[in-house]
């Protein structure tokens, strides 16, 4: 056992010593067995454990451990007990905010992490933005061939030119945004969202929402089983049946953009290490393969020069996609989430 | 007659476990059936019951064919071997249960089950749980539900097993005290000879599926038709004979036996029955027409009696039962040689032993 | 009379000493319990009042989405313990009288939900009873229906999952009260001169209650703590308690209204519970 540290040790620090990198500072910090990093479990697990999990092994000699699932309530509890076994997390959704404002993340070492080449809007003293992905509208290829299909959501709210079923997610996130852009509202206008204004105009589209999906794979096996002709759901859920085969494409005019965010847990140990493993994760060729793969593509800048041609159109972060979206408002959903959450459950209560 | 079967042959598979029963019970009559277990009778009685059905033959009760009718419509009151008593019901509702079924008015129903309850004189105990009274008593539950309806046949299948001896014998006497009095027809089952000579007017003794004999008691055990009844009723010695001319047998290991009739022709295999208390031991032996010597190797006092058991030169070894006076030493004494004999009338011939 | 006390007490008590090694044995799964159930009981119930106030619970009880959605929830259990239990009984009852061949086949068709994964029952579930699921294209096909039944995303849906999870905890009791009843009671029954459903009203029925009250209880507790298989199969439609609490922990980390809502379910479940017992426990010496 002894043997095996000192021999994995060496074999790092060799390792270190030939890489253009800062090694002289990492080399004075002791090397744990191994670190422990939370994301959402599945196929991304299985990308992460070839892409950043397998560069960190290979440049640091520490052992990455995958866990999952990504869950905020967990993360509190391990915070507040002191008991944290995550090197590093995801935070799902728009937690990134409430991870910070709570005082539950250690601030990044941004001398370890290089951030200079990202845009400035996503540099944080907390917050790493690992990756981007977008709420978009997706349809049925053969129901709306040619183009045919909803341009936005004034058309998706349209049921007489465009009938058939839908399905939009069961929570506020997104659909008060859609609902707005519906109604005429500019993108840049959107926040802060008038929730009785979204509402009324969910109100109109109600009927003909015939399931209100709930994991991020719904979406995207309604419309292969022919359940609904219209969804609303994650860019990368339709990315993969699309590359499958399915008879199922994406329309970006009106697409919700977000960041997906990784953070260190306060308290975690080790938090050297888990600043070198988001070192690794802004490495733009592993980024580039995490986009071909998921269609979820990281946010430095070099990231699409290394995607092929035929993938570009797929990403939320290709110029021409990216300037028919918008970006979600954090700020506003941090504020005004739990509100907005209980109205939602109200509405979805009345039947009608 | 009450119960006719004919003919019944019921198959498990491969396994026949009845071979054409021909049975006759009288009505007012208690018969047995007396057998091992596996010699079928459970299933004979599951066919009355109507639990079961056969495959060949008929069953009547009465003038009516009930060879396949169900249970509930055959009118047999039957005391179970672990009583079967509802445990949710007290013993009163038990007892009510056949008469509610019948649909009988409340106050009939209510006057039929006080009787019955004092017949079996637990008439204090109606409001009672099961659980809450003894053996003895539930079994007299049991056998008031059987009757209160006052069934055409009873059906009693080793009823006494659970009780202790001294409660068995109190109540076998109470149930054919009852029987006599009701004038029951009953069906007997059980594997206790003993039991079976003590209640029966006719015992019908089962082996393989088959009724080997039927007969009075007293018959039975005097008188087996077959080495089976005689192995299984009472104690017995069995000596392996051939007969020879004029009223005289040739038994192995014992020689000679003088008999009152001839065991058959010449040359031929018979079976010689001699009860143990038929054995004269030591001076009365004396004078008797069929004698010998033999060693005493075991003695086992059983109160009123001892069982002695004997070796004779041959090898061969006979059972003994004496009187025993409480007033008298016994005389005798392991390692003891005797004299042993049997008097001619004291031996039942039983033709072809079949081996 | 002290002094005999006394010198009994020093011989060594057999029975005392068989009492104390078997609670000796006990003390591992009682103090599982006691760390994994009441200690966290115990926590939810102080975070449930942790502003020192009943705020939670008055929000809970007067909010009447709150109220709505338990109602919900309790009529959801109902449903689905109402619906197990006829289904389970007859199962139940077959398992009792069949052969061991069919006992294990019944067996293992009946635990097949438990060796899946939720997610992957209700998937399945949606690719039987979907809108061109297997159901309704058999029936169109068949010609017995023109528009698919609307079979998922709404009550029928989630009822429909539920009832399939839950069924085991229904059979397995009442199979164990059935198996406990000698079958002789019911033969004495017909042999007395009940028709079958007439043993089976007065006999069977009546001592497999405790059965009955076991798996009602099991299936209605478990039911409601259900939040996959309503989010998923009722397309939004169906809300249940659990799934508001789930978004209390989970999305906004309100743990202190969480726990309200949870105490709140926790004394509805206990209530139902003893209704329950009242009820079946009574019918048990219904006998006069």
């Amino acid at each position: 056992m002894t043997f095996r540290i000192t021999r994995r040790a060496a074999l790092g620090a060799g390792l270190a010593a030939a890489l253009p990198l800062p090694a002289i500072a990492q080399g004075a910090v002791a090397k744990p067995d191994r670190i422990v990093v939370n994301a959402s479990g599945g196929a991304m697990a299985n990308l992460f454990r070839r892409t950043y999990n397998a560069e960190f092994e290979k440049r640091h000699g520490i052992r990455v451990v995958d866990t999952s699932p990504v869950d905020f309530g967990k993360l509190r509890a391990m915070v507040e007990s002191g008991n944290v076994e995550w090197t590093v997390t995801e935070l799902g959704g728009q937690d990134f905010v409430r991870a910070k404002q709570m005082n539950l993340l250690e601030p990044l070492d941004l001398s370890i992490i290089d951030l200079s080449r990202y845009p400035a809007a996503v540099r944080d003293s907390h917050i790493f933005p690992s990756s981007v992905y977008s709420t978009v509208m997706a349809f049925r290829t053969d129901v709306f061939p040619n183009g045919t299909h909803p341009k936005g959501w004034a058309e998706f709210w349209d049921v007489r030119r465009f009938p058939g079923p839908r399905s939009l997610r069961n929570h506020p996130v997104d659909n008060l945004e859609f609902a707005l852009l519906a109604d005429g509202v500019a993108m840049d206008k959107i926040y802060p969202i008038d929730m009785d204004r979204a509402f009324a105009k969910l109100d109109q589209l109600r009927q003909h929402v015939t399931v209100w999906w709930t994991t991020g794979a719904q979406p995207a096996q309604l419309l292969v089983d022919r359940e609904v002709v219209l969804a609303s759901g994650w860019n990368g859920r339709f990315y993969d049946i699309a590359r499958r085969g399915a008879p199922v494409a994406v329309e970006w005019q009106g697409g919700c953009a977000k960041q997906n965010a990784f953070g260190i847990p306060r308290g975690a140990r080790h938090t050297h290490w888990a600043n070198q493993f988001l070192q690794v994760m802004t490495t733009p060729q592993l980024q580039a393969v995490y986009a071909t793969e998921l269609a979820y593509p990281g946010l430095h800048p070099d990231t699409l020069n290394f995607v092929e041609e035929s993938v570009k159109p797929h990403l939320p972060t290709t110029p021409a996609n990216l300037e028919k979206q918008f970006w979600l408002g954090v700020d506003w959903w941090t504020d005004n989430g739990q509100r907005a959450q209980e109205a939602w459950n109200r509405w979805m209560l009345r039947r009608g | 007659m009450d119960l006719t079967l004919r003919g019944v042959v019921r198959r498990f598979g491969t396994v026949t476990a009845l071979a054409g029963i021909d049975l006759d019970v009288a009505e007012g009559e208690l018969l047995t059936i007396l057998g091992p277990s596996g010699s079928g009778k459970t299933t004979l009685l599951k066919i009355v019951a109507g639990f079961e059905f056969p495959d060949e033959g008929t069953v009547h009760l009465g003038n009516s064919d009930v060879t396949v009718a169900p249970p509930r419509s055959r009118d047999v009151g039957m005391v179970f071997q672990n009583y079967a008593l509802f445990p949710h019901m007290t013993v009163a509702q038990n007892v009510a249960f056949p008469l509610e079924m019948r649909r009988l008015a409340k106050p009939e129903r209510e006057r039929r089950v006080a009787e019955a309850l004092a017949l079996v004189e637990l008439a204090e105990y109606g409001h009672r749980l099961p659980r809450q009274l003894s053996g003895g008593q539930q079994q007299r539950v049991a056998l008031a539900r059987a009757i209160v309806f006052k069934p055409r046949l009873l059906l009693l299948d080793e009823p006494f097993g659970a009780l202790d001896r001294k409660l068995r014998e109190a109540m076998q006497l109470e149930v054919r005290r009852l029987q006599r009095r009701l004038k029951l027809t009953t069906l007997f089952i059980t594997h206790d000879q003993e039991e079976a000579l003590i209640l029966s007017d006719r015992i019908a003794v089962m082996s393989a599926g088959r009724i080997e004999q039927i007969g009075l008691p007293d018959d039975v055990y005097a008188r087996p038709g077959t080495r089976f009844v005689a192995d299984f009723v009472g104690e017995s010695n069995l000596l392996d004979g051939v007969a020879r001319s004029g009223a005289e047998a040739e038994a192995a290991g014992f020689g000679t036996v003088t008999l009152i009739a001839p065991a058959g022709a010449p040359g031929a295999r018979a079976t010689l029955l001699v009860r143990p208390e038929a054995l004269r031991i030591g001076a009365p032996a004396a004078g008797l027409a069929n004698r010998t010597t033999g060693t005493i190797i075991e003695t086992v006092f059983l109160g009123l009696s001892v069982k002695l058991r004997l070796r004779l030169g041959t090898g061969l070894e006979l059972l003994a039962r004496l009187p025993l006076r409480p007033s008298e030493p016994f005389p005798l004494a392991e390692g003891d040689d005797v004299p042993i004999g049997f008097a001619p009338e004291d031996v039942h011939v039983i033709a072809d032993a079949g081996r | 009379m002290p002094a005999a006390r006394v010198a009994t007490s020093v011989r060594p008590d057999p029975v005392r000493a068989r009492e104390r090694t078997l609670l000796l044995l006990a003390t591992p799964a009682l103090l599982v319990i006691g760390v994994l159930f009441v200690w966290p009981l115990l926590r939810l119930l102080s975070m449930s009042v942790a502003d020192g106030t009943l705020v939670q619970f008055e929000k809970a009880a007067l909010d009447v989405l709150y109220v709505t959605v338990l109602w919900e929830s309790i009529e959801i259990g109902l449903i689905v313990t109402v619906i197990c239990l006829l289904l389970a009984y007859p199962v139940a009852m077959w398992l009792v009288q069949t052969s061991r061949f069919g006992f294990i086949l019944g067996m293992f068709f009946l635990l097949l939900p438990f060796w899946t994964s939720v997610l992957v029952r209700t998937y399945a579930w949606m690719v039987l009873l979907g809108r061109s699921g297997v159901i309704n294209r058999a029936l169109r096909d068949l010609g017995w229906i023109d528009a698919p039944l609307p079979l998922l995303h709404n009550r029928l849906g989630v009822l429909i999952g539920i009832v399939h999870v839950m069924l085991p905890y229904m059979v397995i009791p009442i199979y164990a009260a059935l198996l406990r009843i000698d079958p002789d009671l019911r033969r004495a029954a017909e042999g007395l001169g009940a028709p079958a459903w007439r043993a089976f009203a007065r006999i069977t029925l009546p001592l497999s209650l405790p059965g009955v009250f076991a798996g009602c209880a099991l299936v209605f507790v478990i039911t409601l703590g259900f939040f996959i298989t309503p989010a998923l199969l009722g397309g939004g439609r169906v809300m249940m308690i659990s799934m508001l609490i789930e978004q209390q922990v989970r999305e906004f980390l309100d743990w202190n209204f969480a726990a309200a809502l949870a105490t709140v379910l926790l004394v509805v479940t206990l209530a139902v519970y003893a209704m329950l017992g009242r009820l079946t426990g009574g019918a048990g010496h219904a006998g006069r």
